[in-house]
Parts: structure tokens; C-alpha cells; sequence
């Protein structure tokens, strides 16, 4: 041991080749070992609850910067750190996250995005909720604005999870939880929406409550339009129900007897009271016009377009007002079509023959009152008539052969004459017109047959 | 520490046989070695590095590359003392036969 000491005098000359290795080692070693700590710093800390986590490494000393979600989080995540072989020192840095007070979440819908707002308590809640949007509004774009907070009630996943359902159902507006109180405001998407909004609301978890309900129902509307160059009528919209949806088809295809019916309309709730005795006379003016738009919201009646002619503008002002139910509003925005070019007498029958191809004027059984559903035949076959203002015409009643021939004989003469009265009401001369009744002695089909019958009982328009 | 030897194995060993070799040579090297004044300064320098080191005076870098010279240096005198043994008993061996 005395060697030692007196040979240990001699070593120093190792000493400066050392301090060489030292130099080199540290010159070499120092990147990689403080990438090899950060790596294994990180993934040490991968299973723990924080946000915002940097570690940067410089030696062996660790810098740790997080946002944590609880004191004890805080402080497991720095023990966890300085458990990592070859940490000398974590300077902590971490801090809580901020809490919020109240705690107010919020979720805000309109046309083109949904934003989700305020404050979620953990990432990933966040996660859930942004998740949950995406799937609830496929197609819709979801804006994250979500902070992270402390401070949120008990069961906060379950109650805004259940509000981000809600959101689905709205055409635009906001939910907003605040601690344990959820305010919603906008309108629904659908007509009945409001009332499954409500519904939903009931399975809030213990301790949240409704502080305010203001959603709105979407507007009760029935549309249909007429469109003369593609000879459609098309009907969108809600009905209250599938008979009422029947009988307005049903409606609608006995007043457009020429077009082509497309049927867009959605049984749904919420309709006002006595909207089959608006819709129906309401199809019933819009037969009559040439192009036109008809739009029943609520408790209003509007309807625009160009009438055939311009006596029938007050007349269907008339019988909307006579026909539609008390207490709806009516609005009529109405022109007359400019008046086709004048033709000969024989185009004129043409026109008649086609036009009475297409439908016939219907009139109650065995009496001589025109059937409201041929209001939009009969301008036809008016405009027609002014068409060729030196023709004079004969319009011949037809029955079949129920009943006696003295009877039919009348009900045919009747008929041709309320025909022909109807035209002069439109404003054209009566001596244009010769009503003529031919009874049963014409058919143009079996009698034994209803179908047969149905073609018998006829108007027809003769232009001399 | 475990730590550190195993990430800079390379080096300490290579300071383990600089020792050696230095120890090795010692024994029968004839120049003069440090005083035993200046042998106390070094001892004395040497307790206040192993001190600051594990006290965790000097942070970041330069708190690391003080713990590998306190590493490197303890694996030298190490290598050093194992030399300057195995050569005396080298030696010792050879002399009574000569």
C-alpha cells in the first residue's frame, strides 16, 4: 500500500492523454445521451393524463413543462420522471391547468359548421365530443375552439355527449352547458324536432337541468309549383298525415289534368288546424293559372303567378277568399299571362279536340253545377276561345243512357248552358255561343260499361 | 451511475487502460513525482469536484461532462493502481531469481 502511494506521485503524466479522452467523450457522447433520456423520458410519461408536455434534456437534467390535471397528476408525472435511469435532476416546470368558473361548454350549429367551444376537462373528452359530432353530422364541418379547464361537474361526458346528439337535430343554434345548467337556443331541423329535443333532455344524468328551452319548430309549409314548360306540378313540403297526403293527391290529380304530378311531400306533426280545407282550394286556384307558385306556412295562404286571362283574376281572389277556412291569411300576387296569338277557327278546334282529350269538364252527379276541380280545364278552353274571336261555336251536352231520355235530354241541355254561361262570365260575347243538348242520343261508347258511360257523359266544343 | 458507465463503457475503459499503462510505467519510472505539498492541493481539489458532482452544483452540460471527469479520472487512478500493483509484483518475482 506505501508503493501505492509513493508510485501514485508518478501518475500524472496520464493525466493530460485523459483529459484528451474526457474532451472527446464529452464531445462525442453528450447529443446522443440527452436524445436517448428525452426518448425515454417521453415514453415514461406516455401513460400519463397531461397536455402541452415538453421535456427538453440538457446533460442529465430534465426540464419538464406540462399542463397537469390534478396536484397528484403534477406530482406522479415528476416522480415518474426522475424514476428514468440516468436523470440527475427534473426541473419541474409543470403547472395546473387553469380552472374554470363557471364551467361553461358550448356547441353552436349553423348551415355550414358546428363549433365546439368553452371548456372540456380532459383530452379525451375532447376527443370524444369532437368524435361524437363528426359521427352525428356526417358531412358537416366540426370546428374545435375547446380549452382544456379544471373544474367541470360530475358526469359532464354524459350530459354534453348527449347535447351534441341535440345539435344534430337543429337547423342552426346553440347549446350551452354551464356547470350543471343547459340552455339551448335556434331552430330545429325537422318539423317535430323540437319535441324529441325536449324529449332527449329527460335523460340528462343526475344534477343537470334544463335552465332554458328555446328552440323553435321550423315553419309548417306546403309548397307546390306549376310549371308550364316541363307541364309539372310540383308538390314538397309537410302534411299532417298519409290520408291527408291522399286525399290532396287525390285532389291534385283530379285539378291538374294534363300534368305530370311529382309528389315530394313528408307526413309530419305540427300542422295548423283545418290545413286540408286551405290546401285543397289553394291547389284548386293554382290549377287555374298559367305558371304559378303556391306556399301555405302556417296559417297563410300565398299564392303568385299569371292567370290565363284577366277576368279570372278576381274570380280566383273570389273563390279563395269564399273557400279558404277562417282565420287564415290569404295572399294573392297576381298577373295575367300576355294573350296568345289570334288562329284560324279550324286550329281552334283543334285545340279544343286536344284539350278535351286530355280532361273533361266534370259536373256534380245528375245536375248541371260545373265541378270546381274543372275550373282550370274550362280557362283553358277560354284562353282558347279568345284565340279565335270570329269563330262561332257550339257546345253540345252529352249523357249516357241511365236514366230517362227526357231527363237526360234536360241534364245535357242544362249542362252545355252552364258551360256556355261560364265562358260569357269570362268576359266572352254570348253570341259567340250555341249551348246544345243531344240527351243520350250520341255515345261515342258502350253504355253497358261505367268506363263507356264515363266517355258518353261529355262536353264537347264545335266550331262552326 | 449505472447509467453512465454503461452509456460511456468505451471510454472509461479506454481510461482504465491508460491507467494501466501509466500505473505499469511508474513503477520503474526514474523522473520526479509530484510533492507531497502539491499531492494535498489535489487531494484537497479532488474532494470539492467529487462534492459540487454530488451535490448537483452545476447543472445542465456542464454538470454532466463534471460527472464523466470524475468517472473517467476514478477509472484512470484505478487503472493506474492495478499497473503499478501487478508491475511491483512483477518485478518483485523477478528479483530474487536474478
Amino acid at each position: 500500500m506505501h508503493g501505492l502511494f509513493r508510485w501514485s506521485s508518478k501518475w500524472w503524466p496520464g493525466v493530460i492523454p485523459l483529459a484528451i479522452v474526457w474532451a472527446l467523450a464529452a464531445w462525442i457522447s453528450t447529443s446522443p445521451m440527452e436524445a436517448d433520456l428525452a426518448a425515454r423520458s417521453n415514453a415514461a410519461l406516455k401513460d400519463t393524463l397531461l397536455d402541452q408536455t415538453s421535456i427538453e434534456v440538457s446533460g442529465r437534467d430534465v426540464t419538464f413543462t406540462a399542463n397537469a390535471f390534478s396536484e397528484d397528476g403534477r406530482r406522479s408525472a415528476v416522480a415518474v420522471l426522475q424514476s428514468v435511469a440516468g436523470v440527475r435532476l427534473v426541473n419541474d416546470e409543470s403547472r395546473l391547468v387553469p380552472e374554470a368558473k363557471p364551467f361553461v361548454w358550448s356547441a353552436e350549429r349553423d348551415v355550414a359548421r358546428v363549433t365546439l367551444s368553452g371548456n372540456s376537462p380532459l383530452p379525451a373528452t375532447k376527443g370524444k365530443l369532437l368524435d361524437a359530432a363528426r359521427a352525428t353530422l356526417a358531412g358537416v364541418e366540426v370546428v374545435d375552439q375547446m380549452k382544456l379547464s379544471r373544474g367541470a361537474p360530475p358526469r359532464f361526458d354524459t350530459a354534453a355527449l348527449l347535447l351534441v346528439e341535440q345539435i344534430g337535430k337543429l337547423k342552426d343554434g346553440k347549446v350551452i352547458l354551464s356547470d350543471n345548467s343547459v340552455t339551448l337556443s335556434g331552430m330545429a331541423r325537422d318539423l317535430g324536432g323540437r319535441e324529441a329535443i325536449a324529449a332527449a333532455l329527460k335523460n340528462l344524468p343526475d344534477g343537470f337541468s334544463v335552465a332554458a328551452n328555446d328552440i323553435k319548430a321550423p315553419p309548417y309549409v306546403f309548397q307546390a309549383n306549376k310549371d308550364p314548360v316541363t307541364v309539372t306540378l310540383t308538390m314538397s313540403g309537410y302534411v299532417p298525415d298519409n290520408n291527408v297526403h291522399a286525399t290532396i293527391a287525390a285532389a291534385a290529380a283530379r285539378k291538374f289534368f294534363g300534368e305530370k304530378i311529382v309528389d315530394n311531400v313528408k307526413a309530419s306533426m305540427g300542422a295548423p288546424s283545418r290545413f286540408l280545407n286551405a290546401v285543397v282550394p289553394a291547389l284548386g286556384a293554382l290549377s287555374r293559372l298559367s305558371t304559378g307558385t303556391l306556399v301555405v306556412t302556417d296559417r297563410e295562404v300565398k299564392i303568385s303567378g299569371d292567370a290565363l286571362y284577366e277576368a279570372a283574376v278576381p274570380q280566383i281572389r273570389a273563390s279563395l277568399a269564399k273557400d279558404s277556412p277562417e282565420g287564415w291569411q290569404i295572399t294573392t300576387e297576381l298577373s295575367v299571362k300576355p294573350a296568345a296569338a289570334p288562329v284560324d277557327p279550324g286550329v281552334c278546334q283543334q285545340l279544343f279536340l286536344e284539350l278535351l282529350a286530355k280532361g273533361k269538364i266534370r259536373f256534380e252527379p245528375g245536375r248541371a253545377s260545373i265541378d270546381p276541380d274543372s275550373a282550370g280545364l274550362l280557362d283553358r278552353l277560354i284562353e282558347i276561345a279568345m284565340r279565335c274571336p270570329t269563330a262561332n261555336i257550339d257546345i253540345a251536352g252529352h249523357t249516357d243512357a241511365d236514366g230517362e231520355d227526357a231527363f237526360n235530354q234536360a241534364l245535357s241541355e242544362k249542362r252545355a248552358q252552364a258551360v256556355t254561361d261560364y265562358l260569357v262570365k269570362a268576359g266572352l260575347p254570348a253570341g259567340r255561343f250555341t249551348a246544345l243538348g243531344y240527351g243520350s242520343s250520341q255515345p261515342v261508347a258502350s253504355n253497358d260499361t261505367d268506363e263507356g258511360k264515363a266517355q258518353n257523359r261529355r262536353i264537347e266544343f264545335l266550331v262552326r | 451511475m449505472g447509467f453512465l458507465v454503461i452509456f460511456n463503457w468505451s471510454w472509461l475503459l479506454l481510461s482504465v487502460l491508460l491507467g494501466f499503462a501509466m500505473g505499469w510505467i511508474a513503477v520503474v519510472h526514474r523522473g520526479r513525482g509530484v510533492s507531497k505539498r502539491t499531492s494535498q492541493w489535489l487531494a484537497l481539489l479532488a474532494v470539492a469536484v467529487v462534492a459540487a458532482a454530488l451535490a448537483h452544483l452545476i447543472p445542465g452540460r456542464p454538470g454532466y461532462w463534471l460527472d464523466l471527469a470524475m468517472l473517467i479520472f476514478a477509472m484512470y487512478i484505478l487503472g493506474c493502481a492495478a499497473g503499478s500493483w501487478l508491475r511491483e509484483r512483477v518485478l518483485a518475482r523477478v528479483t530474487p531469481t536474478s
